[in-house]
């Protein structure tokens, strides 16, 4: 039975490094390809040694697709293909090939210029790395080769995020990061492809989270109070995504108020990502695209570039500042500076690893150990606000009840979390759906249903017989099935033998029947032909001169029985269109002649 | 500190430990970030290393009031469990813990029958992961293994070995091999003879486990039970596996041919696992008759790897790897006979000893035709790649084959044989079989060839560069082969016929300039690095320089400095800094050169790069430009480079990009070893050193210099950098020029020095003893320091405590991350924040 096999190496049960391999007409293709940001060593990557158990990584994998620039989506792929030694082919959207090494460089340069890491790769690889990358468009079907096909959806959850349809024949599979819409990405959308295995993610799988308006305006009346009383705000963020979004709120706040404290974006490389995000306008909403033409929104008036010497330039201003954790860098220089004043503020957008700054402050600790045994005291406030794009569990069923699945299987969440949400969608859509944990194989069983051509002699043939077709109904056809060429054909029997060259073979069944009949053989066909003559009155019963008996196609026979004179054996014969019959027939002799038959 | 104490467990984490156990164990709290347990787990493995003797339990009873309170829990969490076991395998590896946790019965609780085995959170992967590692952890002692052994453990073990997950199966695998190895490693004196062997207990009964499997009917229980021994084999070379196997051979043996066991692919691993273990390689020949059974009896492509892994071998019969090699070769052979008439070309093989038709049906399908050359090919790359490899290649035949599939890959050959009729079908336009193909004609470049193969191989790859089907993935790949047989010109008869040289040179640039200018950035960018590596390997042959310097390639790159794409524009920069080379450095009677290429035009043009450029590569590019210019003397007279020296250092000082400064660093740092080889400081080797040169002349020329281009402020405020490796570099080269400059005067070290020459030093000595701390150069000017002012600058090495602040500069904030004392604040801390921290993409 054709079978789609799923197993996680990473964000099976869990968040942090999606690397999902899916087997699929005897395709392998490797679902994103992402990095722990917890761990310092090779845990950080997924271990790709469970992929194959023998030959090479490219031989055994047809393809990678990457969904979007997220490090734990994207994170370890210059790993895999320059280090590990994939060479095959990689698939991404285009702003995600813009976008993916900007964040790549930017994790290297703190993991291995700073902390001196080995086995990490380098500036030239992610370079390498992204010269192997096939860009694809939206809705584009792109051959990978002759069977396997995938075509990009899109999904709102970042710039340049994507669902994945991949295709091999009639069986499908998609996959897709969560989808949510926002004040500058349009929603996500999908035909109603009706895939054989849906494979979303789930990372807030039990939330029906706050509208997205209420947390922006939160983040605002923050910013703006703290500005307000004289103080600074820090927000740390990674390069891109969030930056670009926190921006577009902050300036269209200021013009509206008309506020004057200067906001800056500490590093250059944030230029660039701004850079991508005007090149790929058509992929935010309407909205912007409409305010675009008026003015570009991603060309900021109020937004400035950032100069080191500013941090100590008295009086209110907004801080940008990389890395996102507070780990390193310009982020957490500025940081220091300001954390002894409780008049300013930092606020972490995003997630922060063990081990950071960001970590210890958002978890409450409010002493500091730096380098040196030199105690920090943070006195500015500390605030978290979550703009994280994913789709909550409403989200997700939309998307269920769009595309139509025949089943689902969840990943990137929390064990306890998906299983709420896989009971709601078993009890709301009446499917099967999976969360493997990491290294667990979920195998399903796909029934395929096959494109088949029909005569038009058959079909001629079909409609004469019965009633005219209905295009909305099934209907049942019987005829001869060609497999040739890689194409089906389903023709009469006659046309199959023409085109075949085969001669016609007539197929009989036998049974033999014992009756206890001491009279002579000609009385014992007599009296069967009287019985079945009474028993099956709508049938054509024959007695022939060579003494035999016919039914239909059926023919019956007596001999007397070589060693017991007594005995009668009757030769029932039947063809395989008369087998009910036939079965019947003999089934009605084996019970004996009645005694009043003559 | 000694290592080892630096690991003992501190007073301080000693507090915090019960506490975090605690919570830990406390199910009202929500679970913690599963890295935090797994780096607690690392801290408590290194305890272990760094003292084997200690006693974790007793010192710290918090931790088996853990393990019970965790047992005791109803419905523990998953991975609080998980990190239960482990925690506890690690601990029970001491013998004396081991006891400890028997006597308080918590042994049985946590990996016997009493344990999670038999509760419903064993139906969750991590649970069963955590309960192998534990053991795994645990049994390094006998002890530990009888209680495994004894207690029903291993049937868990032999079962675990078919988990549904792929992790907890192979864990179960690498755990059998590891009780194994320890219980006959440790009792048995080995008698070389299956039959009298007395295994150890444990031994024997995971010996008869993987008997029993493999006389199964049950495909999975046989494929388990190899995939063991071929780990066994790997990882174990003592003389009992040996015996170990002879009982096995036989049984082994049968499944070459048993195709409802589907293992090929296991025995191959097994069998090459075996060939590398010296213990087999005296069975009196039964195990090469095995191998060369295998290499008849596996379908191409099952026994390729096996044959790869057999030609690198050392020690082996010459018999065995003729039959390896034939494997090999088959397939390029029949590519070889598919393409060529008999008497045209002999073939790699002779026709007797080998038999084709398996390779030629996979050859001739189109399923398998690909994948077949894809393996091959990479197999032979492989082989190509090893230093001394122990067979002899042929080299010339192998060449051919490779171009002739190159051929079939892009419609320059269709044979009229019906299989190479077939092959050039299913191969044409096969962008993986070029890729394939492509490596190996690069790994074939050092290999000596007759003339008329190089010949067309030139032909093909021009062609495959021109093409306009050639993707940007298979054109890197035609230009690396292609620079890669250019380089190997010169050792080759070829290289003497001048003109096809400089037809060939001419091509290649005339191509080169279509790609510069090709729409898609990966060729530009791949263009340029070919073009690079060119120079940098083939600057010296006039043939070379004069085909490139008449072609439009010099003017297209220059082009491409303004390129969009910040890639291209730094693969162009380091483009143009070889290509200096050609255009002025080193011809200075170069006929083609005149006043078309001027050096002041390109040093101004990499000049406005570093100081405008928005993005970091280029002006990294440039950097390292710049460096190699001055590192190989091309920056002109000492007035000129000073002046050089100082206008990069001013631009750069600025920039946001810390990779540039430390290009910048680097720069100065060949500087000053330069200016102190001129004027004959004894840290250069082959400084001439003139008696008539007074010491103090020695030491002031270069510090008036260094001084005049404005270094010192450089990097003394490079010293307060908000980069960590911009601070360390700078203060590497301020403690060589201390020991440079101060040497006469090492009184004066680490003494206050004579403060009335410069009153500002006070305050930089201040500033940096802070800065250092809080990265924080402040830009006000009015502080008194003369950073221009030699006896200024010589006060400052002297005063400045260089050593400390080098010390403080070494200890980057992973001091803070990576002490276990951190993690367990950060894991109390965390304690009823998690769900407003929530685990998110980034």
């Amino acid at each position: 039975m054709p079978e789609i096999k799923v197993t996680p190496l990473g964000a099976g049960q869990d968040v942090g490094r999606s690397c999902i391999l899916v087997s699929i007409a005897g395709k392998n293709v490797m679902l994103d390809c992402g990095m722990h940001m917890g761990y310092n060593d090779d845990r950080r990557f997924p271990d790709f040694s469970y992929i194959t158990q023998n030959g090479r990584l490219t031989d055994f994998l047809d393809c990678v697709i990457i969904s979007h620039f997220h490090l734990d989506h994207c994170g370890a792929l210059p790993y895999f293909s320059e280090m590990v030694g994939y060479d095959g082919p990689i698939y991404m959207t285009h702003p995600t090939k813009a976008i993916c090494p900007i964040l790549l460089e930017d994790y290297r340069k703190i993991t291995v210029d700073k902390k001196g890491e080995t086995n990490f790769f380098t500036s030239q690889m992610i370079k390498d790395c992204m010269k192997k990358v096939v860009a694809v468009h939206l809705h584009q079907t792109v051959q990978v080769d002759e069977e396997l096909e995938i075509k990009a959806y899109y999904a709102g959850h970042v710039l340049g995020a994507a669902m994945f349809q991949i295709k091999v024949g009639c069986e499908s599979v998609v996959y897709t990061v969560s989808m949510h819409s926002s004040s500058y990405r349009c929603a996500a959308w999908i035909d109603k492809c009706r895939p054989d295995l849906l494979i979303t993610e789930s990372t807030y799988a039990t939330t029906i989270r706050d509208s997205k308006r209420c947390r922006e305006r939160d983040f605002l009346k923050k910013v703006h109070e703290t500005v307000e009383r004289g103080g600074k705000v820090l927000i740390p963020v990674f390069a891109l995504g969030r930056a670009q979004e926190l921006c577009i709120l902050l300036e269209t706040f200021w013009e509206r108020m008309n506020l004057k404290a200067p906001i800056y974006f500490s590093t250059g490389l944030t230029e660039k990502a701004n850079h991508y995000y005007k090149l790929f306008i058509t992929w935010t909403n309407q909205k912007i695209r409409k305010t675009f033409v008026q003015r570009n929104m991603f060309e900021f008036k109020h937004i400035k570039a950032f100069d080191r010497a500013f941090a100590d330039n008295p009086g209110p201003m907004v801080v940008f500042a990389t890395p996102g954790m507070l780990h390193a860098g310009q982020s957490l220089q500025i940081f220091r500076k300001w954390a002894g004043n409780e008049k300013n503020m930092v606020i972490m957008p995003g997630y922060c690893v063990q081990g950071t700054v960001g970590h210890k402050i958002l978890s409450g600790q409010r002493k500091l150990e730096m380098e040196g045994r030199q105690i920090l005291e943070v006195k500015m406030q500390v605030e978290y606000m979550s703009f994280s794009a994913h789709a909550d569990a409403k989200g997700i069923m939309q998307l269920i009840r769009q595309a139509e699945p025949r089943n689902v299987l969840l990943v990137h969440g929390e064990a306890k979390k998906m299983e709420f949400l896989k009971q709601k969608i078993e009890q709301e859509f009446h499917v099967n759906c999976y969360m493997p944990a990491n290294g667990e194989t979920t195998t399903i069983f796909t029934n395929p249903s096959i494109p088949v051509d029909i005569s038009l002699g058959l079909l001629k043939r079909e409609t004469a017989i019965g009633l005219l077709p209905d295009a909305k109904k099934p209907k049942l056809m019987h005829g001869t099935l060609i497999m040739k060429d890689n194409s089906f054909r389903l023709v009469s029997p006659e046309q199959a033998l023409k085109e075949l060259g085969l001669a016609e073979h007539q197929l009989r069944f036998t049974c033999r029947v014992h009756i206890q009949d001491p009279r002579k053989e000609h009385e014992t066909v007599l009296r069967v032909y009287n019985h079945l003559k009474g028993v099956l009155k709508d049938y054509s019963v024959q007695h022939l001169p060579d003494g035999s008996i016919t039914v239909e196609s059926i023919l019956i026979q007596a001999t007397a029985h070589s060693e017991d004179q007594g005995t009668k054996v009757l030769l029932v014969s039947w063809t395989y269109q008369d087998e009910e019959l036939g079965s019947y027939l003999t089934s009605l002799l084996k019970k004996g002649l009645p005694q009043s038959t003559s | 500190m000694s290592p080892r104490g630096r690991r003992a467990m501190s007073r301080a984490c000693a507090r915090l430990l019960p506490r975090v156990c605690a919570a830990l164990a406390d199910p009202r709290q929500p679970g913690s970030d599963d890295t935090c347990l797994e780096k607690m787990l690392d801290w408590f493995r290194e305890l272990r290393e760094a003292e084997p003797t200690v006693k974790l339990l007793r010192d710290n009873p918090c931790l088996t009031e853990f393990f019970t309170a965790v047992l005791a829990l109803p419905e523990p969490e998953p991975n609080v469990l998980s990190f239960t076991l482990r925690l506890a395998g690690i601990v029970a590896a001491v013998e004396d813990s081991f006891m400890h946790l028997q006597q308080l019965e918590l042994l049985a609780r946590l990996f016997g029958e009493d344990g999670p085995l038999n509760s419903a959170a064993w139906e969750d992967a991590s649970v069963r992961s955590g309960w192998v590692e534990g053991v795994h952890s645990m049994v390094q002692h006998q002890s530990a293994l009888h209680f495994i052994c004894s207690g029903g453990g291993i049937d868990v073990i032999f079962t675990l070995q078919g988990d549904p997950s792929l992790f907890v199966a192979s864990a179960a695998c690498r755990l059998l091999v590891h009780l194994l190895t320890l219980s006959v490693g440790s009792e048995l004196t080995v008698p070389l003879n299956a039959k009298d062997c007395d295994w150890p207990a444990c031994a024997h009964m995971i010996i008869r486990h993987i008997e029993e499997s493999l006389q199964s009917n049950s495909a999975s229980h046989i494929k388990q039970s190899l995939k063991l021994l071929t780990s066994l084999f790997g990882s174990c070379q003592a003389p009992w596996t040996k015996v170990l196997w002879l009982g096995m051979a036989k049984q082994v043996e049968s499944f070459l041919t048993e195709d409802s066991v589907q293992a090929q692919h296991i025995l191959a691993d097994l069998l090459l696992n075996m060939a590398r273990s010296p213990v087999f390689h005296d069975t009196e020949g039964s195990f090469w008759a095995l191998v060369t059974s295998a290499l008849e009896h596996l379908t191409p492509v099952q026994s390729s790897p096996l044959a790869v892994g057999i030609l690198r071998l050392h020690r082996c019969p010459q018999v065995v790897r003729i039959k390896a090699l034939t494997v090999l070769l088959q397939p390029m052979d029949c590519i070889l006979r598919a393409a060529f008439q008999p008497l045209e070309y002999a073939g790699l093989l002779d026709e007797s000893v080998s038999d084709p038709s398996a390779v030629e049906s996979l050859l001739s399908s189109k399923s398998s035709c690909a994948s077949l050359l894809c393996q091959t090919l990479a197999h032979l790359e492989e082989l190509l790649s090893v230093v001394f490899l122990p067979v002899n290649l042929p080299y010339a035949s192998l060449l051919r084959s490779v171009v002739t599939i190159l051929q079939f890959c892009n419609g320059l050959l269709i044979p009229a044989s019906p299989l190479g009729s077939k092959i050039s079908q299913i191969l044409v336009g096969c962008f993986r079989v070029q890729k394939s193909a492509l490596d190996a004609l690069a790994a074939l470049s050092d290999r000596k060839c007759s003339d008329t193969v190089v010949g067309s191989l030139f032909d093909v790859l021009l062609a495959y560069l021109e093409s306009p089907n050639t993707t940007p993935t298979v054109l890197k790949k035609s230009f690396k082969a292609m620079s890669k047989w250019l380089m190997s010109l010169p050792g080759m008869s070829f290289f003497k016929n001048q003109q096809q040289t400089e037809k060939t040179l001419q091509d290649v640039f005339l191509v080169l300039q279509k790609r510069l200018c090709s729409p898609c950035w990966e060729v530009r960018d791949s263009s340029l690095e070919f073009l690079t590596n060119l120079i940098r390997n083939l600057r010296d042959h006039d043939e070379f320089r004069q085909s490139l310097l008449s072609s439009e390639v010099p003017k297209l790159t220059e082009n491409l400095l303004e390129d969009p794409e910040s890639y291209v524009r730094a693969s162009a920069v380091t483009a143009m800094g070889h290509l200096a080379f050609i255009t002025y450095f080193f011809v200075p009677e170069s006929p083609v050169a005149g006043n078309q290429y001027n050096k002041e035009k390109t040093v101004a043009k990499l000049q406005e790069i570093l100081s405008t450029d928005p993005e970091g590569f280029p002006r990294r590019a440039v950097m390292n430009v710049f460096t190699m210019w001055l590192k190989e003397s091309c920056t002109g007279q000492l007035e000129e480079t000073e002046q050089f020296v100082s206008t990069v250092v001013q631009t750069t000082a600025h920039d946001l990009d810390w990779e540039v400064k430390l290009g910048c660093l680097e720069l100065v740092q060949i500087f000053c070893n330069h200016m102190f080889c001129r004027f004959g400081l004894p840290e250069c080797p082959y400084a001439p050193i003139s008696s008539a040169v007074t010491s103090s002349i020695c030491q002031n020329e270069p510090l008036q210099i260094f001084c005049r281009a404005n270094l010192f402020s450089f990097l003394f405020r490079s010293l307060c950098d908000c980069d960590k490796p911009v601070g360390q570099k700078a203060c590497d080269i301020l403690l060589a020029l201390k020991s440079h400059f101060c040497q006469s005067s090492t009184t004066d070290l680490q003494g206050p020095g004579d403060l009335s020459a410069g009153h500002g030093i006070h305050w930089l000595q201040g500033t940096l003893r802070q800065g250092s701390l809080v990265q924080n150069f402040p830009t006000d000017d009015g502080n008194g320091v003369d950073f221009q002012d030699p006896e200024s600058m010589m006060l400052a090495l002297r005063t400045i405590d260089l050593v400390e602040l080098h010390n403080d500069l070494n200890k980057c904030s992973d001091y803070v991350e990576k002490s276990p004392q951190s993690l367990l604040e950060d894991i109390l801390a965390t304690v009823g924040t998690a769900e407003e921290n929530e685990a998110d993409c980034y």
